[in-house]
């Protein structure tokens, strides 16, 4: 990798527009992802598939362009530099998953030793090792998943794109993928992963790039989206002695909209306006030693509330 | 330092694909029961042979199964059907977008899914040919003038030719349409069955590729006035004037259809989501 390169994004959105017919699917979308994960947020059908179709090559844009590396993504150039993980399960069944990835590595130009040698390599690494010459009719989902997890990333890619790759795997497997996707840029990958999984999603991306009827409506980190809505309430968990006579306190403030008690001893819930500043008044309070606050825990500062907010 | 590996380019895309697709289709189970298939239908036509010599030329017998049971029924289906399944099969469980991702061109990729389904119906063709050959051959007595190797020669060349522009079009259906077989099915049925077999006078049949075939295998055993009538019943007066460039023809088809489904192939986006 050249110094440059590093800086340089993998995949680059440029005003993108796709149609099926007379059904729009992606609506001038722009964004860039470079060696870093990126999460891609939208309910069904809001053209999250589409979009990594485009990046993958496997359809070209009504209009605009979509750039890897560089490179036009049709292109064959383009296509070395990328690894694709789709979001359906289908595999060969009569071959191995070993016998499949060397196949598949083939086609990047590895000779029969060498392919068959990385494809056992990666696949070992993602857990398969014991499983390498079973046929892959045999394997459970979440083997399966690996398998489609190692075709992607297997040539070595820059950039490698996750189609809801936690969908039917069991908690284990999941944390364990999310281990693999968050150190993939570390070896200079960069990640366009979607999920409809938000809260496991939100453990493993960088940025985000949430999309809403075909177009783009937000990008960037969770903590900055929560910034671009500082109108949407937030409920902030408080844990203090005195609950009571905090709560009343609390609700001196301009920016607190309501207070809740909980079932739990020395447990409220405050939801606020403006978090900022409510927080600054928390602290001034604490200060002054009126009220001991143990803790305190931002509840929807995370990616769900900020896309529910944004969905309406 | 190593260098980074390079994609193949179209032929050893094609010669890759051709590779892999003829290993995965491949089995054990599957050759035993083409070969037990096969052997069978060598012990029916044994069977027929020894009941039918009395009163025919086991030459004309082979000449007429040759002819209607292989060239118009099993080699025009099973053709069709390796061509379909070779391109469309991926594409239909979807898994053509673990290929269409790679850094190749598609026209290796399918001219190595035609070559590997030419090679596998071209063996069935060349099996099923064969086997009733060598079942009636060991009743030499039935045969007039002696065992016709040339008849054999004729019909495996015919049918082999056969088989490659039938899996060339099967190529073409399986790129350009939604439900190859359906059309496969028409298209044997409709074009070739019907007419294929028209008289000499309908320009249409050569359309076909059972016309070229038929004239090949007429041009190849030189048959009398009776075989020609079993062979082409709707033509009773071919003169060998009309048998014309039959290789020709069948070359000129499959190179034709194998370029538009090369086309089509390179452009298509094939898009899973849209199919659904």
């Amino acid at each position: 990798m050249r110094p440059d390169d590093a800086l340089a994004p993998v995949l680059a959105f440029e005003r993108v527009t796709r149609w099926y017919g007379h059904v729009v699917a992606l609506m001038d979308v722009s964004f860039e992802v470079g060696r870093e994960v990126v999460g891609l947020v939208g309910q069904n059908g809001v053209g999250k598939s589409t979009l990594m179709k485009l990046a993958a090559g496997l359809l070209r844009p009504s209009q605009g362009q979509v750039r890897v590396c560089g490179r036009d993504a049709t292109t064959r150039a383009a296509r070395s530099e990328v690894g694709y993980c789709p979001d359906f399960e289908a595999l060969p069944e009569g071959c191995s998953g070993a016998h499949y990835v060397t196949n598949l590595l083939r086609y990047h130009g590895h000779g029969a030793r060498s392919a068959a040698e990385r494809a056992r390599a990666v696949l070992q690494e993602l857990g398969l090792g014991q499983h390498l010459d079973r046929s892959i009719g045999e394997y459970s989902k979440g083997m399966r998943q690996r398998v489609r997890l190692a075709q992607a990333l297997a040539h070595e890619p820059r950039f490698v794109l996750l189609d809801e790759p936690m969908t039917g795997l069991d908690p284990v497997a999941r944390s364990e993928l999310a281990v693999t996707i968050r150190a993939l840029p570390a070896r200079g990958i960069g990640v366009l992963v979607s999920s409809h999984v938000l809260h496991e999603l939100e453990s493993v991306v960088d940025r985000v790039v949430l999309v809403h009827q075909g177009r783009l409506l937000a990008s960037g980190r969770i903590g900055e989206l929560r910034r671009l809505v500082p109108e949407l309430p937030q409920r902030v968990r408080l844990v203090a002695a005195r609950q009571r006579e905090l709560a009343a306190c609390l609700l001196q403030l301009p920016q607190v909209v309501a207070v809740n008690l909980t079932d739990r001893d020395q447990e409220l819930q405050v939801t606020v306006q403006q978090p900022r500043e409510f927080l600054r008044e928390l602290t001034r309070l604490g200060a002054s030693g009126s009220f001991v606050i143990e803790a305190v825990q931002m509840m929807d500062d995370n990616l769900a509330s900020v896309f529910g907010h944004l969905v309406g | 330092m190593t260098s980074a590996p390079q994609p193949p380019g179209v032929l050893g895309t094609a010669w890759l694909t051709a590779a892999q697709t003829l290993q995965a289709v491949v089995r054990v189970r599957r050759v035993v029961t083409l070969l037990l298939l096969v052997l069978g239908y060598a012990a029916v036509t044994f069977l027929l042979g020894n009941r039918a010599k009395e009163g025919m030329d086991l030459r004309v017998l082979y000449c007429t199964l040759a002819w209607w049971l292989v060239g118009t029924a099993i080699l025009p289906f099973a053709s069709m059907y390796f061509g379909v399944q070779a391109v469309h099969g991926d594409i239909e469980d979807r898994t053509s977008c673990y290929l269409f991702v790679r850094p190749i061109d598609r026209t290796g990729l399918l001219l190595g899914k035609w070559a590997a389904a030419a090679v596998l119906a071209v063996v069935t063709t060349c099996l099923t040919t064969a086997a009733p050959f060598f079942a009636l051959a060991a009743q030499p007595g039935g045969w007039g003038d002696g065992v016709d190797m040339a008849a054999l020669r004729t019909f495996v060349l015919a049918f082999a030719l056969g088989a490659v522009a039938y899996v060339s079009v099967a190529v073409l259906f399986g790129a350009l349409f939604r439900r190859p077989l359906v059309w496969s099915a028409l298209f044997v049925v409709g074009l070739q069955m019907v007419t294929g077999n028209l008289p000499v006078s309908a320009g249409l049949r050569r359309l076909t590729i059972t016309d070229p075939m038929r004239r090949l295998v007429l041009d190849g055993i030189e048959p009398d006035q009776r075989l020609t009538q079993l062979l082409w019943p709707a033509e009773r007066r071919i003169g060998f004037d009309q048998i014309g460039q039959p290789v020709c023809d069948l070359l000129v088809l499959t190179c034709v259809t194998l370029l538009l489904a090369i086309w089509r192939y390179r452009r298509a986006e094939y898009d899973s989501r849209a199919r659904d």
